[in-house]
């Protein structure tokens, strides 16, 4: 088989590392956000492509295909060493084992959450009586905005519209779904580890933005996630920390900064890789189906 | 971002009454109308504020009780024991369940939590 069919996972290692280190400095708009979401989901299926061909070079294809060759007289390009395959099948089954694990417990998470809302009263805002301070963006139809009293105390009134208006545009922007979507091209290639934590850090800017403008201030949105933050932080920790450390204290510091200007080179860059990567896969996939054909057609 | 962003903008009638919503449940006593507007935001108009409280009451999402010539309002509070409880449990799971909630604020450091003190303590000064 064709090097082609290694491309894939070299991208997605690229990826990985240009999010890890631009995730900061990305502007968090809608276009960037997708256009990394985008760039993950090719580089997750082109390296699970790539997988699959590997592991199918398990069948036997290339050992027969060398005899077929060396009785023939021709010079193949170097078949798939047997280790490589089994190493493939091995991650395969690995990453399939870890999807269905993410999208059992996003889908429990879920459902307990609408349970939650359920018990509470109806309306877009959902309290809970408890005195840990915390927020989130139930999706649904329609999102609900989940707070606990604890929270709510704790601000004041233009602190606590910022939190309605993050949460609101998690909501709007369909946040959960681009999660959603990296978490489970993260679960089935784990390189893309980075961009999914990109990607969280990414829709949490634009959240803040979002609630920047709402708000008419940048200071008070720094505010009331610097409290909310200390308070979360005080209380027993639930979370583990995230990949990008000190996500909290990297977004008050970009509230502080003046607003981000959108984009120009970096999204089309991301896309291009994850172009790549899928180019790559289909080459394999041609070079692969070329192979098959010549061993049964001649 | 234009200029013109940074003017409040105009809020709908639902997210309104949300504000008004989260101002009493934050509230450790029944508010009247004017410590509603005081709460949520002191440009609003009395007459919005009073309107947005008879429309949640009527909704069933507040009660009032009179006192003298005033209403007090406090938010109803439903099933909010049991989505207490089924919060705690949520919030106990493990950090792969964890990842699923989209939460306001997480992941502090230490060396954070002083440095974003550390501002709350100078913004509060210079005001």
């Amino acid at each position: 088989m064709t090097v082609s069919v290694y491309i894939p996972v070299a991208l997605s290692v690229l990826v990985a590392a240009i999010s890890w280190l631009m995730a900061a400095r990305l502007s968090p708009t809608r276009g960037t956000v997708i256009t990394v979401v985008g760039a993950a989901v090719l580089c997750a299926a082109g390296t699970t492509w790539a997988l699959v061909l590997l592991a199918l070079s398990l069948l036997g294809f290339t050992t027969l295909a060398v005899e077929e060759a060396t009785e023939r007289g021709v010079v193949l390009v170097q078949p798939v060493p047997g280790v490589v395959g089994v190493l493939a099948a091995v991650a395969l089954t690995y990453g399939v084992v870890r999807v269905v694990r993410v999208a059992r417990a996003r889908w429990a998470t879920r459902r307990e959450l609408r349970k939650l809302c359920l018990s509470c009263a109806p309306g877009e805002l959902a309290v809970v009586p408890v005195a840990e301070p915390h927020a989130f963006a139930v999706p649904g139809r329609p999102g609900r905005v989940l707070v606990t009293q604890g929270l709510l105390a704790l601000l004041d009134g233009k602190e606590r519209r910022v939190v309605l208006a993050h949460e609101r545009a998690h909501l709007a922007g369909r946040h959960h779904g681009l999660r959603a979507t990296v978490e489970v091209c993260a679960a089935i290639n784990p390189m893309l580890v980075p961009v999914r934590e990109a990607v969280a850090f990414l829709v949490e800017r634009s959240a803040d933005e979002h609630a920047a403008t709402v708000s008419g201030s940048r200071e008070v949105t720094a505010r009331a996630l610097a409290k909310a933050a200390l308070a979360e932080a005080s209380g027993p920790r639930h979370a583990a920390l995230g990949f990008i450390a000190c996500a909290v204290s990297a977004r008050v510091a970009a509230l502080h900064a003046a607003p981000p200007r959108p984009d120009r080179l970096l999204p089309g860059g991301f896309l291009l890789l994850g172009a790549g990567a899928t180019v790559a896969a289909v080459q394999a996939t041609l070079a692969f189906y070329r192979l098959v054909h010549w061993l049964w057609l001649g | 971002m234009r200029k013109s962003a940074r003017i409040p903008s105009r809020r709908g009638a639902g997210e309104l009454e949300s504000e008004v919503l989260a101002a009493l449940w934050g509230a450790e006593r029944p508010l009247t109308t004017a410590d509603v507007q005081h709460a949520v935001d002191r440009e609003l108009a009395y007459n919005t504020v009073q309107t947005i409280l008879s429309r949640l009451y009527e909704k069933g999402l507040v009660s009032r009780a009179a006192e003298g010539r005033r209403h007090l309002y406090r938010p109803n509070k439903g099933a909010e024991e049991l989505a207490a409880e089924q919060m705690q449990a949520l919030l106990r799971r493990g950090p792969n369940r964890q990842s699923v909630l989209q939460r306001f604020a997480t992941s502090l450091s230490e060396e954070d939590a002083e440095a974003l003190r550390a501002m709350l303590k100078l913004r509060r000064r210079r005001r």
